[in-house]
């Protein structure tokens, strides 16, 4: 065996138990759904076994809902505010952090604290402190000055994605920190020192040789955040419960009222599965990326 | 080379096993107990049983989420295994939300407990998708059902108007006063009209204080479109009329409510316990309770500290309530059905009936049940709530009430919220609910 | 290691390091005060955490809610079941998640970009398309009602996301310790086991801290597959100050910190390994 094919199959080995594993558990839920999605199973149809393929159909239907395609809309807003405000100030905390001064490592694991708390907890806590009168949220901006009335914060359909992305963030914010530390620490310290050497500046310094040599840790936390956000669920389900008038329902809280609570499990997975195939495009195209670095 | 590879092989094959091992361990203890485990003895017992018949016990499980009644259910089933020695029942509390998932996916995959609580609306959707079996001949030869209240047995039928399980307590919707917040406002008597009711709310609310006249829950799930109904039927309207005058005014009646200042806006996020809350904190001068309530008053578990009426909900047309409760259906796929059914009938005795839902501040749901005590007319809080129940309709019953209850909660949030007015927000629940009803109409039953 | 962060201190001047230590309390008060809100609701009385006035402080300080969890007969059981869970995930997740993640990073495989693919994949399942499919799957095997059952779907979760993280460092680990290795006569394992492990001992550490994390903060699967209340875990118990009592914030508030107290404890414990991981990188240097 030639040395090539012989580090091949050390590769495989390695991968090989966790690919398995995650194909076996997770492959036949994909394929259930798939199929699910494209028969018309109900609580009518469902007992007496009628059901039947339709095709397309609940699709069609789908993007005929106006309350879906509201969905659609929260969705991409609700992730698109919440990456780019935890992406950007994840990243200057994990600058600031990754430095030496006399805090840093406590103040840093205490922030971390709001990543790791359960979602269900955050969620509940995020509902109280974002109470209209009983809330500290409008009691400190009141005191402060910078409002003079309550705000209706998760009682109006235009201030309750608001608080929604903030909770959201207050638990991203970290999680971008977490990663993006790690990446940073993984640069040497000669190649600031060498490039200080060469007189480039601290912006210089950042956009040249930070950003290029994070950009596999970058892409990953921008990936994963991505994911993770577009297919909330806990926070809304607890926080809102995709209300008032569905301005805080998204694709997860969607696709879950219409199978658990409407029974309309084709429908549902219907839902789910565009969620899946909007992140799949992502997914694709952060491949396209990666291995373009790899190459 | 090869070795190389068979030795990663074999680490990460060891690697799985001892996981494996491991979580075999920590599961053991669990799965002996489990219902898995549970239904197989059973059914081994059932095959060999001819030896040994008079020894078996058949366990029998029963998913229930009452949460301060839960100990008044334990002691109906020790009660009931004491009393025999062939069937053993197991009470579980799992939350509502939980227990709905647990029915959804257990429709899929048969794995159901042996007797299910269900909240009343949502029975016809489940025995559509063939949670609960047909019990309907076991129940007619006992020859009880006579004695059974109408509305909340017909929540337990199928369209054909076969039972699939037995209604276990009721309750229905009145106005909650602080007598303290109106006698300081001149008013000596809880409203009876919507102009009185409406006045009482503008003389109560104290918008320095933020005293609000009014609190009910508008939350967008079932306790929202419940504790809308009164008001839907109230102005003579229902569910089959939404298109009607009535229906607007009601949804305008209450957004105009919000829109003055009367009732905080946040009601849309609040369940009956959140708006029950504001009321014990003296955030609210009136507010819609429930029958339930009573007992945690008494219990301490909310603190009224103030002196407190209760009293009809105020009328448009006529008086209005609407009826809540649990049923108890038997799961398809049990097998010791009959020891369900037995169960069942014990449970729903008229004196157990009667016992059960004093002891849980409930009301009863057999007519016979109600005659045994003075309990519901003796205090006058639930004696209110005994005259509510005449005037007080059914959700349903339907297979698609969960969609037909979002159409008129979402209506009622647009109204609240000031985004509709009334007729237009009923506008879109018609468009939703109606091609509902005209595939299957509301079953009948008064 | 410690004259280290001394004469960078010196280095740097006070000044600077003074300015940043301003920010760092500044960004501290703001991510702590929600958890400092959590803990002084916890400790008030039905009254004032319902009340018409915002208190900042418990004006009448009660232990009630705290009294209250941990009389409950269950709150004991759903701690082991919680810890039990969070275990077993974190075992399974990192058994299998750090060798692939490693195959991924250090070799160079055909077929590697459908692997990588395939692990995004995963991640972009919603939870409610899995309830469902993987009910029956653990039904049919009989995982129902055991403590495996949740663990394997959450570790579904976290393997891809120990893989997608991992990677990266694995990749970055400079050929020349790869050669070392070999020079010094390690098997392919051994290598893997004593030197590439150590080499991210950070990355390592990050990972098994959030995979430990993602089986303590479940919910959905571990209510889904164990219905029986001796096996659910303290997520779980959450809602059952919500529903009919309506929401008792200072219950539900103390409920959470404890919840967060273990997960803070072990953190701060592991953050001294990560920053000392650090240091001990650089030192290497």
């Amino acid at each position: 065996m030639s040395i090539a094919a012989k580090k091949r199959l050390e590769g495989y080995g390695f991968i090989a138990p966790g690919f398995l594993y995650v194909l076996l558990v997770l492959g036949y839920p994909l394929v259930y759904n798939i199929i699910l999605s494209f028969k018309n199973v109900d609580v009518k149809t469902f007992a007496s076994g009628t059901s039947k393929f339709v095709g397309f159909a609940n699709y069609i239907e789908l993007f005929h809902d106006p309350t879906f395609l509201l969905v659609l809309k929260n969705t991409f807003v609700f992730t698109i505010a919440c990456l780019a405000i935890q992406f950007t100030l994840g990243f200057l905390l994990a600058l600031l952090f990754s430095q030496k001064f006399t805090f840093a490592g406590p103040i840093r694991g205490l922030v971390l604290v709001a990543y790791m708390m359960p979602m269900s907890v955050t969620a509940m806590l995020g509902k109280n402190m974002f109470g209209v009168t009983e809330g500290v949220i409008n009691d400190l901006l009141m005191k402060i000055g910078l409002i003079n009335a309550p705000v209706e914060w998760l009682v109006s359909s235009s201030t309750a994605m608001i608080a929604v992305i903030a909770v959201n963030c207050w638990v991203g914010i970290p999680f971008n920190m977490l990663l993006l530390t790690s990446g940073l620490t993984g640069i040497s310290q000669d190649v600031y020192e060498s490039a200080s050497l060469d007189g480039a500046n601290k912006f210089q310094r950042f956009f040249y040789i930070t950003l290029p040599l994070m950009k596999s840790s970058i892409l990953a936390v921008l990936m994963l955040g991505f994911i993770y956000t577009f297919k909330a669920f806990d926070l809304m389900f607890i926080m809102t419960s995709g209300g008032p008038l569905n301005s805080t329902d998204v694709l997860g809280t969607y696709a879950y009222t219409l199978s658990f609570t409407k029974y309309e499990f084709s429908q549902g997975s219907a839902a789910a599965l565009v969620l899946f195939c909007c992140l799949f495009v992502i997914g694709l195209f952060y491949l396209r990326l990666t291995t373009k670095e790899d190459d | 080379m090869k070795e190389r590879f068979k030795k990663i092989l074999a680490v990460s094959l060891a690697g799985a096993m001892a996981a494996g091992v491991l979580a075999g361990c920590g599961g053991s203890g669990g799965t002996a107990s489990s219902s898995a485990a549970d239904t197989n003895t059973s059914a081994s017992s059932a095959s060999s049983g001819s030896s040994q018949t008079s020894g078996a016990v058949k366990e029998v499980s029963v998913w229930h989420y009452f949460e301060h009644e839960a100990q008044a259910l334990e002691k109906v089933a020790e009660d009931y295994n004491s009393s025999q020695d062939k069937i053993h029942i197991t009470c579980t509390y799992v939350s509502r939300e939980e227990l709905m998932k647990q029915y959804t996916i257990g429709a899929v995959s048969g794995e159901l407990p042996d007797i299910g609580m269900v909240d009343s609306p949502d029975m016809a959707s489940y025995i559509s998708l063939g949670v609960f079996e047909d019990i309907d001949d076991q129940l007619q030869e006992w020859g009880e059902l006579d004695k059974f209240y109408a509305g909340p047995l017909s929540s337990c039928m199928d369209s054909e108007g076969k039972l699939h399980g037995l209604p276990n307590n009721s309750n229905c919707l009145a106005l909650l006063c602080n007598m303290d917040i109106l006698n300081a406002a001149g008013v000596d008597t809880p409203p009876t009209t919507w102009d009185e009711f409406y006045e009482v709310c503008k003389k109560t609310t104290d918008a320095a204080n933020s005293v609000y006249g009014f609190a009910m829950s508008a939350i967008g799930n079932e306790e929202g479109t419940f504790q809308y109904i009164p008001w839907l039927y109230s102005t003579g309207a229902d569910v089959t009329t939404l298109d009607s005058e009535g229906a607007a005014k009601s949804l305008d009646f209450l957004g105009q409510l919000v829109s003055e200042g009367l009732m905080s806006k946040e009601v849309v996020n609040w369940g009956q316990g959140d708006a029950l809350n504001a009321f014990a904190a003296g955030k609210a001068a009136m507010v819609e309770s429930g029958t339930w309530q009573i007992a945690q008053f008494d219990s301490g578990d909310v603190e009224l500290n103030c002196k407190y009426k209760y009293a009809l909900l105020p009328k448009d047309k006529e008086n209005a309530s609407v009826i809540g409760g649990e049923n108890f259906g038997v799961c398809a796929g049990t097998e010791a059905k009959d020891e369900c059914v037995d169960f069942l009938k014990y449970m729903m005795t008229a004196q157990n009936n009667a016992d059960w839902c004093e002891t849980a501040g409930k009301l009863p749901v057999r007519s016979d049940a109600a005659e045994l005590k003075d309990f519901w007319t003796a205090d006058e809080r639930y004696a209110v709530f005994n005259e509510a129940m005449n005037s007080a309709v059914a959700r349903g019953p339907h297979e698609s009430w969960p969609t037909i209850s979002e159409a008129i909660y979402t209506a009622e949030q647009a109204a609240l919220l000031g985004e509709k007015s009334g007729t237009d927000a009923m506008a879109e629940a018609v468009a939703v609910v109606n091609p509902i009803l005209e595939e299957v109409p509301i079953a009948a039953v008064k | 290691m410690d004259g280290k962060i001394e004469t960078s201190l010196k280095t740097k001047g006070g000044r600077s390091n003074f300015g940043k230590c301003v920010i760092a309390v500044l960004v501290a008060i703001i991510f702590l005060f929600p958890l400092y809100w959590l803990l002084s609701m916890s400790f008030k009385t039905d009254g004032e955490s319902f009340g018409k006035l915002v208190t900042y402080y418990p004006h009448s300080f009660t232990l009630e809610p705290w009294i209250k969890n941990f009389s409950d007969k269950d709150f004991l059981l759903s701690l082991k079941n919680s810890i039990l869970i969070a275990i077993l995930s974190m075992t399974i997740s990192i058994g299998f998640g750090v060798p692939t993640a490693y195959g991924m990073g250090r070799y160079k495989v055909p077929g590697s970009k459908s692997f990588l693919l395939t692990f995004l994949v995963t991640q972009m399942l919603p939870a409610s398309l899995m309830l469902t499919p993987m009910y029956l799957i653990f039904n049919k095997v009989g995982l129902l009602g055991t403590y495996l059952g949740p663990a394997l779907a959450i570790s579904s979760g976290s393997i891809p996301f120990i893989v997608i993280t991992l990677r990266p460092y694995f990749k970055g680990i400079p050929v020349s310790l790869d050669d070392a290795a070999r020079i010094d006569g390690c098997g392919v394992i051994r290598s893997f086991l004593s030197i590439m492990i150590p080499a991210i001992k950070t990355g390592v550490i990050t990972v098994i801290v959030i995979s430990f994390l993602n089986g303590w903060n479940d919910l959905a699967y571990s209510m889904t597959f164990n219905v029986k209340p001796e096996m659910r875990p303290l997520t779980a118990n959450i809602f059952k100050f919500q529903s009919k009592y309506g929401t008792k914030w200072n219950c539900i508030m103390a409920y959470g910190a404890i919840l967060v107290i273990p997960v803070v404890l072990l953190f701060v414990f592991l953050q001294k390994y990560i920053v000392g991981g650090l240091t001990a990188g650089a030192v290497k240097e």
